[in-house]
């Protein structure tokens, strides 16, 4: 694709009649059409997505010094929007234009999508999702597809089954997909080598627990007239108790860091590989039990609208790379290899825009060019 | 004769007076062009290279964009400018003077944090109770998106700045910083502390060449003659 793309006629007549067959499965299912504006504010996109996203981003500023930038993706208006009017669950859909710097690629592309906003059941909202997805795919012509599936809840319920030091759990499940990274951050939690504040935890160790605030406290206002930033002083005293907790000098047990590693290794076809995950973390079964059968659920669902066992692909350091997926994330991809649409779970993001605690979300995202390329090319 | 080859440098500052006491060293004579107010010059015995004195930043941009064939300047600038060096712009000689270090600084009242694991900590446990990013005040953008990319750091947001960056966290616009630093102590009187494993570059001052500009073969010659200089006089 051309950086700068023209459409000519025949063009834009495939990508709208694409376009209706995948809203017009969407509004089948209650999907109600949104188009949030072109233009958005920076802000809103700064501090949901964090920097990876904001180096691809094209920001501007209005003359009156307001930041804006071309919407990086519709997800985050079409949420906020429904924040702000209420009532749920809500289901919305979208095409349009999403702006992202890519070299070597055209920095404008069309999205379809849907988000499923505010559903109670979570085991329900994923299924209802991935099956919307798998029928919007099919509608735009495509006929053979893998699925990869992925799910963020696994490891942090792992995580939270094992013995892990307080103070790494957050570390652990933050870092699972990155794979270099995380390994070396493995071997130096087993090497009990950590580069914790010491100094501070070594004065703390063996207070009691109700002598350790006034301590913190203490130890703060010795650094004098220093700034906190936007911290507040019970933050510092929260993460401090929490690593004394953790006892003078914490190790991550190796047996725990290879069951880690294994299971960060499952990958293949899924229902085996849910299988290679109940042999491996027998020790702590009962915790497993519950992600387990939801996503045996899914796959269940994938198999029901008939999708071969071996076309649905298990991988377990999955995380979409994106750092707002919270719990089940999936990709569709066409058989020579490309990427037509990908989706999951994100139960934090509505919180973060002001929606009532515990308001779930779930939605996927179409990348219709690339889609309507490899339809037109019968791949 | 055939176009000169561009040499860029400060035009003022602690860091031109840092080069012009290097050249003296060095044996070389700059001479200011008649009329150009100053910002052009001409050295003695190297007919083929015509001096520009630029700013520092706009020496790094320069190089960059291939403006200019070499230019002196801090190596944090020519990092910030092109974030992908190889291939774009080479780093001839480093000049032992003009040293400082790109670091990542906090609040000292933070207690908790030493390393950039603890910030990776913090920066996640802020997002979650403030519903926004930790900010970080930094006018070198480029380098502190790579160094946190690598130190797994996601969760936070950059702040411009212009100047005074140390006063940020202070001044309550930004939690964190990135600037430059020598002895440390202006941080120090801002109460910020530098991260055990938060220095991002330990520059100098550095004789670089754009590989963006055009080099015919005696503007290669006129540079090495230039370049054989300034070795034979600092070894």
């Amino acid at each position: 694709m051309p950086a700068f793309p023209t459409y000519d006629a025949a063009d834009i007549a495939a990508l709208d009649r694409q376009a209706d067959a995948i809203l017009g499965v969407f509004a089948k299912h209650g999907y109600q059409r949104r188009e949030p504006s072109i233009l958005q504010p920076a802000a809103i996109f700064v501090d949901r997505s964090g920097e990876e996203i904001r180096r691809r981003t094209f920001e501007l500023s209005d003359p009156s010094g307001q930041e804006l930038c071309l919407r990086p993706d519709l997800t985050i208006p079409t949420c906020k929007w429904q924040v702000e009017s209420g009532g749920y669950p809500a289901r919305l859909c979208y095409h349009g234009l999403a702006f992202r710097y890519r070299p070597g690629d055209a920095a404008q592309f069309h999205q379809a999508g849907a988000e499923l906003l505010g559903l109670a059941g979570r085991a329900k909202g994923d299924i209802e999702m991935v099956s919307l997805a798998v029928e919007a795919l099919r509608a735009a012509g495509l006929k053979e597809f893998d699925v990869k599936v992925g799910d963020l809840g696994l490891f942090a319920t792992l995580v939270d089954a094992l013995e892990v030091p307080a103070r790494w759990r957050g570390r652990l499940k933050r870092h699972f997909w990155r794979s270099g990274y995380f390994d070396a951050l493995l071997a130096r939690m087993v090497a009990g080598e950590h580069s914790d504040a010491q100094r501070a935890l070594d004065a703390l160790h063996g207070l009691k627990l109700m002598e350790l605030k006034p301590a913190i406290e203490a130890l703060i206002d010795r650094e004098g007239e220093a700034p906190l930033g936007g911290r507040t002083r019970a933050e510092i005293v929260e993460r401090l108790t929490l690593q004394v907790s953790d006892g003078a000098a914490p190790r991550l047990d190796a047996d725990v860091a290879r069951m880690i590693t294994g299971f960060l290794k499952i990958s293949g076809p899924a229902e085996a590989s849910l299988e290679e995950i109940r042999e491996l973390t027998r020790p702590v079964a009962t915790r497993m039990v519950k992600p387990l059968a939801a996503m045996a659920e899914r796959l269940h669902a994938l198999k029901a609208l008939g999708i071969a066992d071996d076309g649905v692909r298990f991988v377990a350091h999955f995380g979409r790379n994106l750092e707002y997926y919270t719990g089940f994330v999936f990709e569709f991809w066409s058989r020579d290899g490309t990427e037509v649409a990908g989706g999951g779970r994100y139960d934090s993001l509505m919180e973060s825009l002001g929606a009532p605690k515990g308001t779930t979300a779930v939605g996927c995202a179409i990348r219709t060019e690339a889609l309507l390329a490899i339809v037109r090319g019968g791949r | 004769m055939s176009e000169p080859v561009t040499l860029a440098v400060p035009s003022k500052g602690r860091l031109k007076e840092q080069v012009d006491g290097f050249f003296a060293k060095a044996g070389v004579a700059l001479q200011q062009t008649a009329g150009a107010r100053g910002y052009r010059a001409t050295v003695a015995g190297h007919p083929g290279i015509d001096v520009m004195l630029l700013s520092s930043s706009e020496i790094a941009a320069s190089l960059a964009a291939g403006d200019v064939h070499l230019g002196i300047t801090g190596e944090d600038l020519i990092r910030e400018a092109v974030p992908q060096i190889e291939g774009r712009v080479t780093l001839l000689k480093p000049l032992g003077f003009g040293f400082a270090d790109v670091v990542v600084a906090v609040p000292r009242s933070w207690i908790d944090v030493s390393s950039m694991a603890d910030l990776d900590d913090v920066c996640a446990a802020y997002a979650h109770r403030h519903r926004r990013r930790l900010r970080v005040a930094t006018k070198y953008t480029q380098l502190t998106r790579s160094f946190f990319a690598r130190a797994g750091i996601s969760d936070y947001r950059i702040v411009p700045s212009a100047g005074a960056t140390e006063g940020a966290p202070t001044a309550g616009t930004a939690e964190a910083i990135v600037d430059i630093t020598t002895t440390g102590s202006t941080l120090k009187a801002n109460g910020l502390k530098i991260l055990d494993d938060g220095v991002i570059l330990k520059s100098q001052a550095q004789f670089a060449m754009s590989q963006a500009a055009d080099w015919p073969d005696d503007a290669r010659e006129a540079a090495a003659a230039f370049l054989r200089q300034l070795n034979a006089s600092t070894q």
